[in-house]
């Protein structure tokens, strides 16, 4: 993938201030911009990479939420996790789509690595208070070694295109229960969900819960690709090719997490992380149990990646 | 200082909670879950629970040790208390000599406090710095005795540092309860349990304990709990060693009858627990273990030795029971639907006829049956002694 391409990989900042605005950009260290069709060349003349986009454009796009998580002090302990508003499923079932953040104070840079750590063509509306912090991401994510993996996945899905199988879908990624949309049931998986079969009846997703304990009963957590321990709110994405894998880690905390345990199954002797705001980390507590690989990411802000280069 | 001593034995009456709260047939939830213990500490010839002395508890009392008015406790009177329990419970001439018993100067020592109850009811003072003391008179230097909590910002509330000398560490494994921060746990010391379909299913050790640690003296309070009954020493030792705990009760249902006793089982943590001495100048007879209002503040001005968590666990089920009796409120063993307010935490603070759990007090008793100690009252030896 040439420089270009990858730069245009990366989210997209939509920025509706004059190209006067410019040196607040650069100061952010912002390089590409989405701006109104009609301020592209003044824009450019400022330089930036400008990307002009439309109303129309705009309004095309799919608008997503704004990641995070929402406390929920009132349930009872167990359940004082809170809840997760992620984009993952929405991403992974149209992976052709094009999205939309318009984002409140606080979530840009979280939201850039969300989009980047899907892959999705996603262009972000971001409070001016942020620009600092989603220049830093992008950033980041632009210094990332270059990867294009697929999805590791240990259920195939198919999708039948509602929304009960969408929020299904959201808690399996919500759960880190790594899945395919596949058309069919297929023998590559681990599990295979179809709705309007035996295991799966056509209600099964009504409750999108109870829907992905399901899946994870008939997994087994032993059989899981990818556990993280230690937090509810850091979900995971794996991707590999048999000859080394690439964990992206999203943490939705707002705040961040000491000591993410990480389990990956199959073998991996070396790696490293890099994380947002701390660049190249060693991973600690690192060892091989019962199949699988362990090892702690010391510290996650928003984001991080952990590069593993399989057992020879 | 009036004082007197005598032995008796526990009433020989079976452990019998019943699903009314009556005496009648042992409770046991009908599935267990699956609890898979990871730790690659071996245990020591004799581990520390239930120590040299099963069965044993020596029971100190004194009507001066705390001012019912202020809630003070007296210093001099709690360390005459401690004085005569120690002796009492090594059988020595003078509590150096019974300390000695416990720890070398090489001993590398944690005091596992509680401090839940802040503000009215919180592992005191005065007990902790005499054991300090003690531990400094037997050889351990200040620099080697750590003070310890799960949280930080309740040891911070408590503040035990202006009664302790300079060198003592006062440290916990996480700022708050909030799950942030999982570095002062270890990764490979843990018990796995899917509970409710959680998914962050492992509870691990405290590095502390595990790396740093070669003794530990356990000094919890006497308090109710909405879960377990009551929490004492198996419930301070346990879930306040261990991460990830409140995952074990949801929605009514508590799964601490055996997570209380498993986790407090794993090694190092048995081998290591060395001596249990139980704070119960005060006391909380419901809405623990929290006692954020005196309301349900209580007065046993009492102290608890002994080498065996359970034993002195089953003491205070009785203790938190008969406070409960005494101010007309259901027992902690009642499981009836009727006084079950699941999550409603408000209305068990202001009624003491409410449970928002099915509590567990059971959980001792299966402490036992993992060798923990020794919950049948007909042999439980308690010496009182009054002060």
């Amino acid at each position: 993938m040439t420089a270009l391409l990858w730069l245009a990989a990366l989210p997209c900042l939509y920025w509706t201030q004059g190209a006067e605005t410019a040196p607040a950009l650069k100061k952010a260290a912002i390089e590409r911009v989405c701006v109104p069709t009609d301020q592209a060349d003044a824009w450019r003349k400022a330089g930036l990479t400008p990307v002009p986009l439309s109303d129309t454009d705009l309004g095309l796009r799919e608008t997503v939420a704004a990641p995070g998580i929402r406390p929920r002090p009132d349930r009872a302990s167990a359940t004082r996790s809170p809840w997760v508003f992620t984009n993952g499923s929405r991403f992974l079932r149209d992976p052709a789509g094009k999205f939309l953040y318009d984002l409140p104070a606080g979530k840009g840079a979280l939201a850039a690595a969300e989009a980047y750590a899907y892959g999705a063509d996603a262009v972000l509306k971001i409070d001016p208070a942020d620009l600092e912090s989603v220049g830093q991401m992008l950033a980041f994510l632009s210094s990332l070694p270059k990867s294009d993996l697929p999805d590791v996945a240990d259920v195939g899905v198919v999708d039948d295109g509602s929304a009960t199988m969408g929020e299904a879908l959201n808690l399996l990624v919500r759960r880190n229960l790594l899945f395919k949309i596949v058309p069919a049931p297929s023998a590559q998986y681990r599990v295979s969900v179809k709705l309007g079969t035996p295991e799966f009846p056509a209600d099964a997703a009504k409750d999108p819960s109870a829907f992905a304990l399901k899946v994870r009963r008939q997994l087994t957590d032993e059989q899981r690709s990818l556990r993280i321990f230690g937090t509810e709110i850091v979900i995971g994405r794996l991707t590999g090719d048999g000859s080394r894998v690439r964990l992206h880690l999203l943490n939705y905390g707002g705040r961040d997490t000491e000591g993410v345990r990480v389990r990956l199954r199959g073998t991996y002797p070396e790696g490293e992380a890099n994380v947002a705001g701390a660049g190249k980390v060693a991973l600690e507590d690192r060892g091989v149990v019962d199949g699988g690989t362990e090892f702690t990411v010391p510290r996650l802000g928003p984001y991080g990646v952990v590069d593993l280069p399989a057992a020879k | 200082m009036d004082r007197r001593s005598f032995v008796r034995l526990m009433a020989a009456v079976p452990f019998a909670p019943s699903l009314k709260g009556a005496p009648g047939d042992p409770v046991k939830p009908d599935a267990l879950p699956k609890l898979n213990v990871v730790t690659k500490y071996a245990a020591a010839r004799v581990p520390g629970m239930p120590g040299p002395y099963p069965g044993r508890v020596i029971a100190v009392k004194s009507e001066k040790s705390v001012d019912v008015e202020t809630s003070a406790a007296n210093d001099e009177v709690v360390r005459e208390m401690m004085a005569r329990g120690m002796c009492a419970l090594t059988g020595k001439k003078t509590a150096l000599e019974a300390w000695k018993e416990f720890v070398v100067p090489a001993d590398v020592v944690g005091i596992k406090v509680n401090c839940g109850g802040h503000p009215w009811c919180v592992s005191a003072y005065e007990i902790v710095a005499e054991i300090v003391r003690q531990l400094g008179a037997a050889g351990v230097p200040p620099t080697q005795v750590y003070v310890y909590e799960r949280f930080q910002n309740q040891l911070d509330e408590v503040n035990y540092a202006p009664h302790l000398p300079e060198g003592v560490t006062i440290v916990a494994a996480e700022t708050a309860n909030r799950r942030a921060d999982n570095r002062g746990y270890d990764p490979a010391t843990y018990v796995e349990a899917d509970l409710f379909g959680e998914e962050d299913t492992r509870s691990n050790m405290m590095k502390l304990v595990s790396q740093k640690l070669t003794k530990v003296i356990n000094v919890p309070n006497m308090k109710d709990h909405g879960a377990t009954g009551a929490t004492g020493c198996l419930k301070n030792i346990a879930y306040g060693s261990f991460s990830n705990v409140a995952r074990t009760h949801y929605r009514g249902k508590s799964h601490t009858y055996s997570f209380v006793g498993t986790l407090a089982s794993v090694e190092p943590l048995r081998s290591r627990t060395v001596l249990q001495i139980m704070d119960g100048l005060r006391g909380v007879w419901h809405g623990g273990p929290f006692a954020r209002t005196r309301k349900y503040v209580f007065y046993p001005k009492q102290i608890l030795f002994g080498t065996d968590p359970v034993a002195i666990d089953r003491l205070l089920l009785d203790i938190i029971d008969d406070e409960r009796k005494r101010h007309g409120a259901i027992s902690i063993y009642d499981r009836s639907p009727q006084y079950l307010k699941v999550d409603d935490g408000r209305a068990r603070d202001a009624d003491p006829n409410v449970n928002i759990i099915i509590r567990e007090p059971g959980h001792v008793e299966f402490a036992a049956g993992l060798g923990l100690g020794v919950a049948d009252k007909a042999r439980i030896k308690v010496q009182d002694i009054l002060v």
